[in-house]
């Protein structure tokens, strides 16, 4: 049956959990737009002037110029996807169990919102508390890209798009590495979201089924540990499985006359697919996750 | 309908009616299964086997409909206590789909209910467990409801705020609502009640009104009568008499007298008692010991744990 909430803002456990972060004296307001746009002018301007900037040696020195601040973002960028990674599923294991814990699960269970409405309530309300990290780490996206498409272009040795219209066997190889690595870079990008997706989705799981919040906590870290070891074994094995391949399709492409440019992009191809099948795992495995979590509620 | 909890049978085979508009005290000693037929009538737990009904609605395949028709109020509820109490009430009318716009005023009338209008804008958490409570179950009118499911509503508070909550449900059976309150203590809930439900080990030993149950200890009553002697040979004249049952000689100062259980209305204890001196017994004392619902519920009840 259809909820009457249009959207999860009008959700009830979602303006519950707005309201007790809006309580929190510390916490960032609107302020936190401000340094935005300044950010992004001065990230553009440097993604441009390193694209576009006549010779090698003009550009490397740009890079060189900007490289603290490139590897303050990372920096940042880092940090935050290592916390956002373990504090979300902290959070989302608490909630549900927590109710259960207060005796108030039963109460939110006889109103009218349905299992489904109230997990993916609590896993708003949990994503709600960590707005700023989430915020953050999606405005620095774009730096990431501009950064990505730009040492791109550093990398594949000043032929695009200096020497795209003079043609050539240098100006695909040029466009073929700096393809693969925008995507690669892309697919990087993803990959932290997919994982914050998927460990609020295992603390979700496991706090539908716990008596106790600081045992839901426990065992989502012991799962999630779990979860990431299997992960990396699946990694391991793809990489090794698919680093095989390129070698035969280069030999193959290269005697039946593809042009160099694009060989050169698929020697990055295991790694795009690699990423590409962990992320698409990930995403599977949350949403499986929140659905079982609602199911496990209808039970009992 | 049955409830088991792994080997442990919990309800056996329970069959209850409540009538609409009625108050119906549901009693029963520790771990009879009020609680669990509480939450399978609020839609916490499946049975089993078998099947209920909450006006009209099935508890199995209706849970939507009988959510909305009842307030229920659990034995150990919780609360948010880092809410304000008006907050407390406006999320679970917010939870019961009831639009922003007419909140504010039910919160407030609500509030005006359960006599905490002034301790609006406090945190629950600064609330007594008597405050807590009647928060509670002015929660459970957020939607107006028109059953009340209510677990032990009176656990834990002192005389003076039992009192208050029992005021509370006979102005809610006044609204017309129909309300199902548990308790252990038969003398707490029968001033309020118009009907009675003694449950034990899952199955329900007795039920109807107040005032069916009232005959029903009538029905066997106990009395007492004295002899100056004789008292070996009225002993074997009671036993013989079908209307009477468990003779007991009890001593009082020395003389004897006897107890037991008799069966039958006013006149038939009347003619009883003719009969009785009649056949010449020396009778000194005739007196009935005054029996009320807690009698019944002892006798009723054996004290068997499941
Ligand atoms: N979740 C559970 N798991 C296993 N057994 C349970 C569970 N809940 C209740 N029981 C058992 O079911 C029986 C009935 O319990 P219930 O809570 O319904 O009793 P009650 O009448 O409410 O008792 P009280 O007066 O103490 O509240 C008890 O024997 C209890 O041990
Ligand atoms: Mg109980």
């Amino acid at each position: 049956m259809r909820e009457r909430w249009r959207t999860i803002l009008d959700h009830p456990l979602f303006q519950l959990e707005l309201r007790r972060v809006r309580r929190r004296r510390w916490w960032p307001g609107r302020r936190f737009f401000l340094f935005y746009p300044a950010l992004l002018g001065c990230a553009l301007g440097y993604g441009v002037m390193v694209t576009f900037a006549g010779s090698l040696e003009n550009r490397l020195g740009i890079l060189v110029t900007g490289v603290p601040g490139v590897c303050l973002l990372s920096v940042i960028n880092w940090l935050l996807v290592l916390g956002l990674t373990w504090i979300a599923p902290a959070l989302t294991a608490a909630s549900i169990a927590r109710e259960r814990e207060l005796g108030t699960l039963d109460l939110l269970q006889t109103t009218l919102l349905s299992e489904r409405s109230l997990v993916l309530g609590k896993l708003a309300g949990c994503l709600a508390q960590l707005w700023p990290g989430l915020l953050t780490m999606a405005l620095l996206t774009p730096f990431q890209l501009l950064l990505a498409s730009s040492s791109g272009a550093i990398f594949s040795l000043g032929s695009w798009p200096g020497v795209w219209f003079e043609g050539g066997d240098a100006a695909w190889m040029g466009v073929g590495t700096w393809l693969g690595l925008l995507l690669m870079s892309g697919l990087g990008l993803l990959r932290p979201w997919s994982d914050i997706a998927l460990h609020a989705a295992v603390g979700l799981f496991v706090s539908a089924l716990a008596r106790s919040a600081s045992v839901a906590v426990v065992v989502s870290y012991g799962v999630i540990l779990g979860i990431r070891a299997a992960l990396y074994l699946v990694n391991a094995l793809l990489s090794a499985v698919l680093a095989v391949i390129p070698g035969l399709l280069m030999s193959g492409a290269l005697a039946g006359g593809m042009s160099e440019g694009l060989v050169g992009g698929l020697l990055m191809a295991p790694i795009i697919i690699t990423s590409l099948g962990i992320i698409c795992i990930q995403v599977v495995g949350a949403v499986l996750l929140v659905y079982a979590a609602i199911w496990w509620l209808r039970q009992a | 309908m049955t409830k088991r909890y792994g080997k442990l049978t919990a309800l056996r085979n329970l069959d209850l009616t409540v009538e609409e508009g009625a108050v119906f005290g549901f009693v029963g000693p520790n771990g009879a299964g009020k609680t669990t037929t509480m939450r399978i009538l609020a839609t916490l737990l499946r049975p089993t086997a078998g099947e209920a009904w909450v006006v009209g609605h099935s508890v199995l395949n209706q849970r939507r409909e009988v959510r909305r028709a009842i307030g229920y109020m659990p034995d150990f509820f919780g609360v948010y206590g880092d809410m304000k109490v008006w907050e407390y009430l406006d999320f679970f009318a917010a939870c019961y789909e009831i639009p922003p716009e007419t909140r504010q005023l039910l919160t407030d009338d609500l509030l005006e209910l359960v006599d905490l209008a002034h301790r609006r804008e406090d945190y629950v958490d600064a609330l007594s467990r008597g405050m807590k409570q009647r928060l509670c179950l002015a929660r459970t009118l957020a939607h107006d409801p028109r059953v009340l499911i209510l677990d032990e509503p009176a656990s834990g508070l002192d005389p003076r705020a039992r009192i208050e909550i029992r005021e509370l449900l006979r102005e809610l059976q006044g609204m017309g609502k129909t309300i199902l309150v548990s308790s252990h203590i038969l003398s707490e809930i029968q001033e309020i009640c118009t009907h009675v439900g003694i449950i034990e080990a899952g199955q329900l030993v007795a039920t109807g009104t107040l005032a069916e149950m009232r005959k029903r200890i009538q029905a066997q009553r106990i009395v007492r009568i004295g002899l100056t002697g004789r008292i070996e040979e009225a002993q074997d004249w009671l036993s013989s008499r079908p209307d009477v049952m468990e003779v007991q000689p009890v001593t009082r100062n020395g003389e004897g007298d006897l107890q037991f259980l008799f069966s039958g209305d006013d006149d038939g204890l009347a003619r009883f008692l003719s009969e009785l001196v009649a056949a010449g017994f020396p009778v000194v004392m005739f007196r009935e010991e005054s029996g009320d619902l807690e009698d019944l519920f002892m006798r009723l009840t054996k004290g068997v744990v499941s």
